[in-house]
């Protein structure tokens, strides 16, 4: 079905196009529908996914689980539908005893918001949120009696958003109070992805203490990290709820939070606003971004192309010209672009040498002198033992 | 007697074939009890697989043969199955022949004693008959190669089979009489698992005894002799280790090889008493226990030198089997090699008190071994005391086998020289016991 969709959009976007634009003249409007058309292309991406873990449990730990739902409550509100959402709740904070007010899991004092819901579909849940299932989710490397709810079928066109919260150290994330993973394993998880063409573009949000040692060791391109604090720095919670005697959400998604409550699907925020989230001032961490994998300048990526689903309908009167040179649609985009070559997935296995392959020439020899060694010792023993007169029968 | 021995031959590789070709081959081979870290196949491949990528098979710890293996091995890898079927059959043609003389010079010194009349009166039936010796090696050979140890430690591939032809070459060329060539083969024998060190004692004294030397402390032509031999020993194992040096330029495999048998690092169970003993034991101690099990394997050697210097062949036997039950890393195939003596003294059968309940045991243990390992590993539902309570049983009853031998072998002996019917002093009938 991924395979199926960026054919299908662009099928789409040019049909859109081409159907409406046969009654419109106006060489005047050419020039903005051109921007119009232009902007189908400004970003690689055909399909969004969320991956959003809350990795710890216990009722005092409601904090995690809040923020996590709220990211999914807005990751919803702006289109990505839940067959696109792989949520990971280590605990269940709705229907925990302790809860007074069951059912619900509010992102504010006052009990102002509950993100909890009517519609809230937990794919991995307690004892599933392990270190195994996540890496197993990110890489696909799944069984395969896994039902697709659980899966990340992701290709090479969609674009991930990947938030992780909970308690967290100097280069590890804690799993329900049991296990970790590090930020090696993480990197090389997100190499594996590109290597397996998992993912097109990736944004990675981290709210846990010293959450920036997380993204440190990334090296996959195409990856922007945000983390709420720095290493060595704590991540605070927001406020305690008096009502329910937990504390209702971190800071830095508190204030996430808040942002993403102003983004509607046609908005054009960037990242660089994600990125002034959460001053030092209002969470006391200092919140931390890494964009030197990305290749596409933050000023030009949308919230919405990783936090919503935006299809690519453009409804317009207009004739538009596609011409053959679209990819000219992409020297269009501003200078300060990194000037590197396109980065290319992995060379795949070079299969036609492997079919072909002879058997291995071996490349160790053991040294002349040895064998020399070993055979002249080996003669002289036996010539000590059955005497020198055997000789000239050898020679 | 060689058209039996091909037949058995014949019999053994037919066997051994057709386990290579079925599928039991890889199951046997990793069974711990028959594959330690020090003979495992797969290391002898992994290593060899490393030296092609170019980096030194001794840089991690999966490779702890020594560098003549590598060198065999290199060559000969694709044909690893007929290479292991050859070693067998070599090992259990030299046993053959080695019995073969054993057995000449068994009956020659009967024969001088009885005409020295050292023997008492009435022990016509311990004497041993040429007719009931006659079939003795061809049995040697058999019990070695259709054992089901050395059949399993053949299709797991282990080194242990070119251990177990070193040593066996090594018996031959004492047997002989030929001091150069026992000393070269003892020294290979040291040099690729350090343990048969201790069988430089019933070499010289057999080797004494052939050449009329009387072994007292104050002959000069004893000491003589000795060193000699001892020189020879040393001389082909320092040319050895040296030749090793060449290989790969590197004295790495010291401690690769020596180093890791002596010290112990790898703790996979296996059939040995070390494992876990080392499992569970503070970082502090463990150098004083890792000597006093090392001990214990060259503990033995002195009083039974002292005890069995008229008998040397069968020191070499008891001295076999305690390094196979006491050597860090041992697998079955160290067993198969002592037991395939037993044929030899089987005239002692009349005075072994336990062999009943000693076969139970050491055939029951064989059995439970892969039962328990399945209970520990794969079901879960035992845990290593287990696997180490039958580990345990089979080296007491390996153990009591020996000493069961051992006093078999004195008794008849002191009923050789005393008769048959002992009787003490007031003329009650007396019990032999081993004090």
């Amino acid at each position: 079905m991924a395979a199926a969709v960026p054919g299908l959009s662009r099928a789409r976007a040019a049909a859109a196009a081409l159907l409406l634009g046969c009654c419109c003249c106006g060489a005047a409007l050419t020039g903005g529908v051109q921007d119009q058309a232009e902007q189908f292309f400004r970003s690689g991406h055909t399909n969004n996914w969320a991956v959003l873990v809350c990795t710890s449990r216990f009722w005092f730990n409601y904090r995690h689980v809040a923020n996590t739902l709220s990211v999914y409550r807005s990751v919803k509100r702006l289109g990505i539908p839940d067959s696109h959402i792989v949520l990971m709740l280590a605990d269940d904070m709705a229907c925990n005893p302790r809860n007074p007010k069951p059912a619900t899991v509010f992102s504010h004092k006052n009990m102002e918001l509950n993100v909890y819901g009517d519609d809230v579909e937990v794919d991995y849940r307690s004892y599933e949120v392990t270190v195994e299932n996540f890496l197993r989710v990110l890489t696909g490397r799944i069984p395969p009696s896994t039902p697709r709810s659980k899966r990340l079928l992701s290709d090479d066109r969609s674009n991930i958003l990947i938030y992780m919260t909970g308690h967290g150290g100097n280069g590890f994330l804690k799993f329900q109070d049991s296990e970790e993973i590090t930020n090696v394993e993480l990197a090389d998880a997100f190499e594996q992805m590109w290597q397996k063409r998992r993912y097109n573009e990736l944004l990675f949000i981290i709210d846990t203490c010293q959450g920036a040692s997380m993204y440190e060791r990334f090296y996959s391109p195409n990856i922007m990290a945000l983390a709420s604090s720095q290493v060595g720095e704590d991540s605070l919670s927001h406020q305690p709820d008096l009502g329910i005697g937990v504390h209702l959400m971190d800071r830095y998604t508190f204030y996430v939070l808040e942002f993403l409550e102003e983004i509607h699907p046609a908005s054009q925020t960037n990242m660089n606003d994600l990125f002034q989230v959460c001053p030092k001032s209002l969470c006391v961490s200092t919140p931390g971004h890494r964009t030197d994998l990305f290749q596409r300048d933050p000023q030009n990526v949308l919230i919405t192309d990783f936090f919503g689903s935006v299809r690519k309908v453009e409804i317009t009167t207009e004739t538009i010209s596609l011409d053959r040179d679209l990819t000219g649609f992409e020297s269009k985009f501003p200078e300060d672009e990194l000037a590197t070559e396109p980065l290319k997935y992995a060379e795949q296995l070079p299969v036609a040498q492997i079919i072909h392959q002879k058997p291995k020439q071996k490349d160790w020899h053991p040294p002349g002198g040895f064998i020399l060694g070993l055979w002249a010792l080996i003669i002289m023993v036996f010539f000590k033992t059955y005497g020198i007169k055997h000789m000239k029968h050898v020679f | 007697m060689a058209a039996p021995l091909v037949l058995v031959v014949l019999a053994a590789v037919t066997v051994r074939a057709a386990l290579f070709r079925s599928s039991l081959a890889a199951f046997i081979a990793e069974r711990v009890e028959v594959a330690s870290p020090l003979n495992a196949w797969k290391r002898v491949v992994e290593g060899l697989a490393l030296l092609d990528l170019g980096v030194s098979p001794y840089s991690g710890a999966i490779f702890h043969e020594t560098p003549l293996i590598i060198y065999l091995f290199h060559f000969l890898i694709e044909y690893a199955e007929l290479v292991f079927m050859i070693t067998d059959v070599l090992t259990a043609v030299a046993l053959y022949l080695a019995i073969q003389d054993f057995n000449k010079v068994v009956f020659k010194k009967q024969k001088l004693l009885i005409e020295l009349d050292k023997y008492a009166p009435d022990v016509a039936e311990l004497i041993q008959t040429p007719m009931e010796m006659h079939y003795i090696p061809l049995k040697v050979a058999l019990f070695y190669l259709l054992n089901p140890y050395t059949v399993m430690s053949c299709v797991a591939k282990s080194t242990c089979a070119i251990n177990n032809s070193v040593i066996a070459l090594f018996i031959l060329a004492t047997i002989k009489g030929s001091a150069f060539l026992s000393a070269v083969f003892l020294a290979l024998a040291t040099y690729q698992s350090l343990y048969p060190l201790t069988l430089f004692a019933p070499a010289l004294l057999y080797l004494l005894q052939r050449q009329f030397i009387p072994i007292k402390l104050k002959s000069k032509s004893f000491w003589l002799y000795t060193m000699q031999y001892a020189s020879l020993y040393l001389c082909s194992l320092v040319v050895i280790i040296c030749l090793s040096f060449f290989l790969l330029n590197s004295w790495d495999f010291i401690p690769s090889v020596y180093g890791f048998i002596l010290s112990v690092p790898d703790l996979t169970p296996n059939i040995g008493l070390f494992w876990y003993f080392f499992a569970e034991m503070f970082e502090h101690f463990s150098l004083f226990f890792v000597c006093v099990f090392q001990i214990n394997v060259f503990f033995y050697t002195i009083p039974l030198a002292i005890k069995l210097k008229e008998h040397p062949v069968f020191f070499m036997f008891v001295q076999i089997a305690i390094i196979s039950v006491f050597k860090s890393y041992p697998t079955v195939g160290d067993v198969a090699l002592y037991m395939a003596f037993l044929p030899v003294w089987s005239h002692l059968y009349r005075f072994l008190r336990n062999i009943f309940i000693l076969s139970c045991v050491l055939i029951f243990c064989s059995f439970l071994f892969p039962v328990l390992w399945h209970l520990w590993i794969y079901a879960g539902s035992a845990n290593s005391n287990f696997y180490y309570a039958i580990t345990l049983t089979f080296n007491i009853g390996q153990i009591l086998l020996i000493s069961d031998y051992f006093y078999a072998f004195l008794r008849r002996e002191y009923y050789l020289t005393h008769g048959l019917h002992l009787t003490r002093q007031d003329g009650t009938e007396a019990m032999l016991v081993l004090k």
